[in-house]
């Protein structure tokens, strides 16, 4: 909880800033400023007890961020964040239209605080703390009323979001408000561009996505009946991803968010998966596991929290989809190879061929699947050896068995091991019905729910970004200007700050 | 004679894998061909190993393009789902391989004149259910240089021939 600073705050406020800081604000100089009508001071309390204070003088338009410290013991639990937002409100209240602060240059967790809350840095101060020489680094906010009011907005439930996914094939935006009721969902691939826009889209990543992000998020706004003025904030896939498909999603949206003053929300990609689940059904809470299968990704998460993400297991090799694919190029079948293996599978005997169920004992949670792919091979290889006629259904049906059987066996145990009462299965290949039913049944018998977004929610959408960027919001979480597309975005992972 | 070498199974694929990462210099491009399933991923896990990669490795098919940090930046391409030469451009390959990293590509037979000129080909033969053979085909002086101190490598090491 935050609240103003008392003069009866101060012993424990000075307990906490000199246990922070080297040279740490002296008592008359907090009660001197305390008084002062053009500073605000506030404190975060935790089981009714200060952990966390900050303060703020606001000088024109400007708010300068003065002092913020946390108790030891209470960091990284979000207070630090909370008091931003406070101030943030109360400069805005103040007529303030940007927040300032300076910050040592090697306090990493203070910059990745400030990354978050939407800083960059503007400037260096050579050698501006006395005790150390070191430098510290000027930071600015973005603007703060239209920041602070989209966070209120977010906690109110009624935000205006939106999104823009480019991470890898798909383009797609959406408008979304509250992070659960879809005003518009567009994807590139399901819009004739030719007849519209009178030119071919190419087919794969970055140069389609600069052709099609525009006409993309116009059509998700008109679609929508909204403008650009009726927005909280923008929000984009910041990574994992294609880095040149990435960056013509976060340039256009950074390009929207300057132009109108906007905040810009950062949603990781895998983040959006899981979110999936909660567009799907509202009632959905954490704790639970999410088993995410696509054809770029194969992994088992924690989520204790909306928001926090512990990551149990992953492919080591080869992505489930990404298996279909290859096992279904390799028996003549179509592309995707997905539902045309799953199709095949019903006409033929899942127990045929004896396929591997790699790592199915390894006594962690992660999977690999090249191994079976190379075993598929073989087989096949030694079958047009003999001269024998494929029975392709038998392969297929063996095939996805086995991939089943792994992930079935690695979410049951993940979701067992965390006590979970629900499971989200997202991705693409959460499509295929062999492994929703084989979950949904292990699942079932030990009491836990299997939540499956519909098709178009599994697949690459800007809905599911839209809606994690909603709880990002709500927390304050936002990101600078300056942010940079991170293909290797892990997560859970913290914004980066440069110069 | 012939460059080439054999490994016995998966880990030894990327032992000497791991054996080419240190021997990179940025701008070095290994274009990889095989079948599937012969090995490919698996010996740029091993380069990554060598490279000092932290954090997995997996199969870049979907994503095109897997960028690695390590003692040398490593750029894992894959071109199996490209369709035509063009798409090359839209991924970012030129600008890539030209970069401060060294670029593994595979399918890399795909569009052989995309390649640069001086590039070690590296083809992956299925020789049995585990057994691998590498066949390396350097094209340019620096592709030599590096083809004939891996084989060193592995030869030292004391993998299969």
């Amino acid at each position: 909880m935050i609240r103003p600073m008392l003069e009866a705050d101060l012993p424990r406020v000075l307990e906490i800033e000199r246990a922070s800081f080297a040279l740490p604000w002296s008592e008359g100089m907090l009660r001197d400023d305390l008084a002062r009508s053009d500073r605000v001071w506030r404190v975060a309390e935790s089981g009714g007890r200060v952990v966390a204070f900050g303060g703020i003088m606001v000088v024109s338009s400007e708010a300068h961020v003065m002092d913020i410290a946390v108790e030891c013991d209470h960091r990284r639990e979000g207070h630090a964040r909370e008091l931003l937002v406070g101030l943030m409100a109360d400069a805005v209240a103040r007529g303030a239209a940007r927040m300032t602060l300076e910050v040592r240059e090697s306090n990493a967790e203070a910059l990745a605080l400030y990354a978050s809350c939407g800083f960059d840095v503007a400037g260096r101060r050579i050698g501006y703390y006395p005790e150390t020489g070191e430098d510290a680094l000027v930071l600015w906010s973005r603007p703060l009323v239209t920041q602070a009011g989209a966070v209120a907005a977010a906690r109110a439930g009624d935000d205006l979001v939106l999104a823009i996914e480019t991470s890898c094939d798909e383009t797609a935006a959406s408008v979304m408000r509250g992070g659960r009721e879809e005003l518009a969902s567009v994807v590139a691939s399901q819009i004739d561009f030719h007849a519209r826009f009178g030119g071919v889209v190419p087919e794969i990543a970055s140069r389609k996505h600069t052709e099609a992000v525009v006409a993309v998020v116009a059509e998700a706004l008109g679609k929508a009946g909204v403008g650009f003025g009726d927005l909280h904030a923008i929000a984009v896939t910041q990574g994992p991803g294609l880095v040149g498909a990435l960056v013509v999603g976060l340039a256009y949206a950074k390009g929207l968010a300057l132009a109108t003053g906007l905040p810009l929300v950062g949603v990781n990609h895998l983040e959006g998966h899981i979110y999936a689940a909660r567009l799907l059904d509202g009632d959905l809470e954490p704790p639970l596991v999410a088993l995410l299968v696509s054809g770029g990704h194969t992994l088992l998460v924690h989520v204790p929290g909306w928001g926090r993400y512990e990551l149990l297991g992953r492919t080591l090799d080869d992505a489930a989809g990404e298996a279909f694919d290859k096992v279904a190029k390799l028996l003549g079948l179509g592309y995707p190879g997905g539902p045309v293996i799953s199709r095949l599978a019903d006409s033929g005997d899942p127990a045929a061929i004896a396929f591997p169920r790699p790592m199915l004992r390894s006594g962690n949670l992660d999977v690999s699947l090249s191994g079976l792919k190379t075993a598929v091979i073989q087989y096949v290889e030694a079958e047009r050896a003999a001269g024998r006629e494929l029975r392709v259904p038998d392969i297929a049906a063996s095939f996805q068995a086995a991939v089943v059987d792994v992930q079935v066996a690695k979410t049951l145990r993940a979701a067992t091991g965390h006590r979970v009462k629900a499971v989200v299965l997202a991705g693409g290949v959460a499509a295929n019905p062999a492994l929703r039913e084989g979950l949904r049944a292990a699942l079932a018998a030990e009491g836990i729910a299997l939540s499956v977004p519909p098709f178009g929610l599994c697949t690459d959408n800007a809905s599911m970004i839209a809606a994690a960027a909603h709880d990002h919001l709500a927390a304050g979480r936002v990101l600078g200007l300056s942010a940079d597309a991170v293909p290797n975005l892990r997560l859970g992972a913290e914004p980066q700050i440069s110069e | 004679m012939t460059l080439e070498f054999s490994t016995s199974d998966p880990d030894a694929t990327g032992r000497a894998g791991a054996l080419l990462g240190p021997l990179l210099v940025p701008g070095d491009v290994v274009a990889l061909a095989g079948d599937l399933g012969a090995g490919k991923t698996r010996l740029v896990k091993g380069v990554a190993h060598g490279l000092g990669v932290d954090g997995p490795v997996t199969s870049p098919t979907f994503n095109l393009l897997v960028v690695h940090p390590g003692t040398l930046p490593l750029y894992h391409f894959d071109l199996y789902r490209l369709e035509h030469e063009a798409e090359l451009e839209d991924i970012g390959f030129y600008e890539t391989i030209e970069g401060d990293g060294a670029s593994f590509v595979e399918w890399g037979d795909r569009f052989p004149a995309s390649l640069p000129a001086d590039r070690l080909l590296v083809v992956v033969h299925r020789a049995g259910d585990q057994e691998r053979r590498f066949e390396l085909v350097p094209s340019g002086r620096r592709a030599g240089d590096l083809a004939a101190a891996w084989l060193a490598a592995v030869r030292e090491d004391g993998a299969p021939r």
